[in-house]
């Protein structure tokens, strides 16, 4: 009869389904991703014979290309993190949920496991149903990219960790922020604005920021070869998944420590 | 069973609950009695873990609330009706909360039924009413059927049906031995609904009792009406207070009428009329709390 963590997380999950927020963001999330990468396939096919494309031949990868979708798809996933702690702020139902789970690390651990269990199962099937395609794309113009390689499926797999860890990381943002807006403005600019920054930087410095940075972390993920200022991809997402830790630490101390 | 032991919550400079130090028991609906910003609703948040107290702690059954293991089915509360998710509706809201709690589902349309909320519970929670809102506010209080209820400003937003309908629920949850204990700015509301008073104001305790007690602390005037009312009025001991009214009555506060009979007895004046008047639980209050009102305002000007 005492609830456990599985009551939490059945709990969790029962909200997660019954928002409107979720599907929309689910939505927008496999469009953006299989749509995305398909059009920037067919974009690839259609110039691969146009004269002076020997440089983009040089550097091309079949396997990231299909998979370009997940620079957008990344903020559709980001938007479903961030929402599942920050909309119970805005709604006042987060004192609902402490109330009926006042084991704050708890809830945390709930919202996670829903997440992981959604983005883990999601994820996967999206980036290999957008390489799949890009690949059919591709077929017979432009060299493809085969699962049977080890480094392909790997690569295709770790897009699919990559979109679950970077909701994890917009999660721990929006359990350490708690509005939606701030969220997503804090989440969009390590993703898209840090970069930027850091590219006015010192030639030096950048080499040792840039591998840092949760984007770069990304492509080492998702490419077959180790992209330049990158880290190995299985440093990249040890890296990543510390970021993870660390946020979602700092998070779950806030909320226990403020008050509701 | 309820109690605050000492409970103390200081905010940067605001000392919104001040060593609160009482028992809320079962069987009886108890009214929390205060002016708006007195401290009502951080006393409720802190009893139900959503605040962290200061100094000293609330129990529910001996335990503060972050102790118990399955809180809905010993605490249930109704904090603020808005605190859902308005694109959720009713029914998942509440499975939700049951789904944390161990409560079978079969629960969730029990409630639904008992606050008449069955045939809108699929519909999202946003298009509530205030009522309705409350309305479902109950059922989750319900939902784990618990021994100790809590209910901030329930009356507010409901109409006069609606009113008598949450009187008639308090009263019966106290018949069955829970411990109920409300919470209210209004005086009149509570003199009819509760049996027990706690009266707070700026955070620290004032008094409590049963209504009966309350009005009855409280010092009465009389009314007198004399032949002669100076003549009266002079015979009166140097420390009583009276006021002349238009109509040529005395209203004296400091004696009881016993006395005043005697006085005017003895000063050989006729008395039309001798009137023990009792404060009104109102009045009661305001004179409680008046000096602790958070946001005090003046009474206004007439123009002459």
């Amino acid at each position: 009869m005492t609830p456990t963590l599985w009551s939490a997380i059945r709990s969790e999950w029962i909200k997660f389904r019954s928002v409107r927020s979720t599907i929309t963001g689910i939505l927008t999330f496999i469009a953006l991703t299989i749509g995305i990468s398909a059009v920037v396939c067919i974009a690839v096919k259609s110039h691969w014979s146009d004269p002076g494309s020997h440089f983009d031949h040089l550097v091309f990868d079949p396997t990231s290309t299909s998979l370009t979708g997940i620079f957008l798809a990344q903020f559709a996933v980001g938007t479903i993190g961030i929402l599942a702690v920050t909309s119970e702020y805005s709604t006042g139902s987060m004192r609902t949920t402490l109330s009926a789970v006042p084991r704050r690390a708890r809830v945390v651990l709930a919202k996670m496991a829903v997440l992981i269990a959604a983005i883990v199962i999601l994820g996967e099937i999206v980036v290999f149903t957008a390489f799949t395609i890009g690949q059919a794309i591709f077929k017979g113009v432009v060299p493809t990219a085969s699962l049977a390689t080890g480094d392909v499926l790997r690569a295709v797999m770790m897009a699919g960790a990559y979109l679950t860890l970077i909701t994890l990381f917009a999660f721990g943002i929006g359990l350490i922020v708690r509005t939606t807006a701030a969220s997503i403005i804090v989440y969009t600019a390590v993703l898209l604005i840090v970069p930027i920054i850091v590219n006015f930087l010192p030639r030096v410095l950048q080499h040792d920021i840039t591998r840092f940075l949760p984007s770069q972390l990304g492509s080492a993920m998702w490419s077959t070869s180790q992209p330049a200022q990158t880290f190995s991809w299985g440093l990249s997402s040890g890296i990543l998944a510390a970021y993870v830790v660390a946020l979602v630490g700092v998070g779950t101390y806030l909320l226990q420590r403020r008050d509701a | 069973m309820l109690k605050l032991d000492h409970l103390t919550k200081q905010y940067k400079d605001t000392l919104a609950v001040d060593d609160l130090d009482f028992e809320v028991k079962a069987g009886v609906v108890t009214g929390f009695l205060g002016p708006n910003g007195s401290g009502k609703s951080t006393t409720m948040r802190i009893i139900m873990g959503l605040d962290r107290p200061t100094k000293g702690r609330a129990t529910i059954n001996g335990k503060q609330y972050h102790d118990l293991a399955s809180p809905l089915r010993e605490v249930g509360a109704l904090l603020d009706a808005k605190s859902v998710n308005p694109s959720r509706s009713a029914r998942n809201h509440l499975r939700a909360l049951a789904a944390s709690n161990k409560i079978p589902y079969s629960r969730v349309d029990e409630v639904l039924d008992f606050v008449g909320l069955t045939s809108v519970a699929g519909k999202k929670v946003g298009g509530f009413s205030l009522g309705m809102s409350q309305r479902l506010g109950i059922a989750g209080a319900l939902l784990g059927d618990p021994g100790v209820l809590l209910f901030d400003e329930p009356v507010n937003g409901l109409d006069p049906e609606g009113i008598r309908w949450i009187r008639d629920f308090f009263r019966t949850l106290a018949n069955e031995g829970r411990t109920v204990f409300v919470s209210s700015h209004l005086m009149s509301e509570m003199a009819v609904s509760a049996d027990e008073i706690i009266v707070i104001g700026r955070g620290h305790f004032i008094t409590s009792g049963t209504v009966d007690q309350l009005t009855a602390t409280a010092a009465g005037t009389v009314l007198v009406r004399a032949a002669n009312p100076d003549s009266l009025a002079s015979a009166l001991p140097a420390d009583a207070h009276y006021e002349a009214l238009n109509d040529g009555a005395l209203r004296i506060a400091g004696l009881s009428a016993e006395d005043v009979g005697n006085l005017a007895f003895a000063a050989g004046i006729a008395l039309h009329e001798l009137t023990p008047q009792r404060a009104s639980l109102e009045e009661v209050f305001m004179d409680l709390t008046a000096s602790s009102l958070q946001y005090g305002h003046q009474t206004p000007g007439v123009p002459s």
